[in-house]
């Protein structure tokens, strides 16, 4: 099976993960955009680590205005 | 190992009780009294100041003062710390420093407080007895039910994160194997879950909330709360010891503290309330001592009954 064929076949699955990835952040670190949020040393306990979910957090937040548009390219779509 | 929480409305004399008690607990046991009050006045019981590493009263009885303000800040610059480790590059730009704005999260001081909690107990195995001294009901319930919420939070999280991992797994299944950019550690994601770091510090917390909840509800814990024939006093006992029974925190004594001749019927009234609705905890009564006067030889409370017979370990040997 040739590159592009499996890129294609876990597409769905890498936006799935990103958005877990995304969801994870948001609900630690959601205090800062008003959601209640765990208490606060969990957030401080796993900071540390949470340098690429911020970075997907970022990145969901600047794409939100065209993600219909996204999940369509994803799942084929024209 | 026996454990003590002495709770309560402000003013109505936790901390008295407790070093009654744990005066009482040393004329058998060795006994370890720390006080969580910020408003320290467990040492002005004894007539002593409690240094940094505690106080020896008498050869089976220490007391303890902990202070959540420096608990606060040290948890927070480890924390810091660790931030800084893994974001090192930010030394070179010298803006690693700007973490430390962390110290001063808010929420952090009840955490502080039950960090120091969890430490005593786990590291203090050379006494029979530990008595807490807590700050008021508020904070107290607050912080008592820290474990089981964080428990909670910990369990979702737990969750999403493996779905997380296991998404990548299967990701990484169908590429096939690293491939050359990937091989730098910078990039490669982590699949496996023994090397996810996020993962390892959640069950790494998850542990310790585990032994910390069943060492909270297990049969060497009890709460003592201790009221005054008052209004006031009735109803935030009344509050505390619902609270207590949501958190399945065991309830062993109640205590009418400044009983005089003229409120002794309220008192038995107050008395009788808060043991039907503590479903029959004990109850001890502590009098007031009219005739005290400052500077005289006349005690301020009377405490004629041995307290210890309710922590479970007096039996029938005790003074």
């Amino acid at each position: 099976m040739g590159t592009a064929q499996r890129e294609g076949l876990v597409a769905l699955t890498c936006l799935e993960a990103q958005e877990l990835e995304n969801i994870f952040a948001l609900l630690l670190l959601g205090s800062f955009v008003g959601l209640p949020a765990p208490p606060g040393f969990l957030a401080v306990e796993l900071l540390p680590y949470m340098e690429r979910e911020i970075q997907v957090l970022h990145r969901r937040a600047e794409d939100a205005g065209d993600m219909l548009a996204e999940i369509a390219g994803t799942l084929g779509i024209d | 190992m026996k454990v003590l929480f002495f709770t309560g409305k402000g003013g109505v004399g936790k901390s008295t009780l407790a070093a009654a008690a744990a005066w009482q607990l040393s004329r058998q046991y060795r006994v370890l009294a720390v006080s969580l009050d910020p408003a320290h006045n467990l040492g002005d019981v004894f007539g002593v100041t409690v240094g940094n590493g505690g106080t020896r009263v008498s050869p089976r009885l220490h007391l303890r003062e902990v202070d959540l303000r420096k608990l606060a800040r040290d948890y927070l610059e480890r924390e810091t710390k660790v931030l800084a480790e893994s974001y090192h590059y930010l030394r070179v730009l010298n803006l690693d420093n700007y973490f430390s704005i962390l110290k001063y999260s808010p929420g952090i001081e009840e955490y502080a407080l039950l960090t120091s909690i969890e430490r005593t107990l786990r590291e203090e195995d050379g006494y029979d007895y530990l008595v807490f001294d807590t700050p008021p009901t508020g904070l107290t319930l607050r912080f008592l039910a820290l474990p089981q919420v964080t428990m909670t939070w910990i369990e979702r999280l737990t969750a999403i994160r493996r779905q997380i991992l296991d998404k990548r797994h299967t990701i990484q299944k169908i590429r096939g194997g690293a491939k050359e950019w990937e091989a730098n550690r910078e990039i490669r994601l982590e699949y496996d879950e023994s090397g996810d770091d996020i993962l390892k510090r959640l069950r790494l917390l998850a542990d310790n909330y585990k032994v910390l909840i069943r060492r909270l509800q297990g049969e060497e814990c009890g709460v003592v709360t201790v009221f005054n024939p008052d209004l006031l006093s009735l109803r935030e006992s009344e509050r505390l010891i619902t609270g207590l029974r949501e958190l399945k925190l065991p309830l062993v004594l109640l205590i009418a503290n400044k009983v005089t001749a003229e409120n002794r019927a309220l008192a038995d009234r107050i008395a009788g309330e808060l043991q039907r609705l503590a479903s029959g905890a004990a109850v001890a009564s502590v009098a007031l001592n009219p005739a005290f006067t400052l500077g005289g030889d006349t005690p301020l409370y009377e405490i004629p009954e041995d307290l210890t017979v309710h922590f479970g370990g007096g039996g029938e040997d005790h003074v």
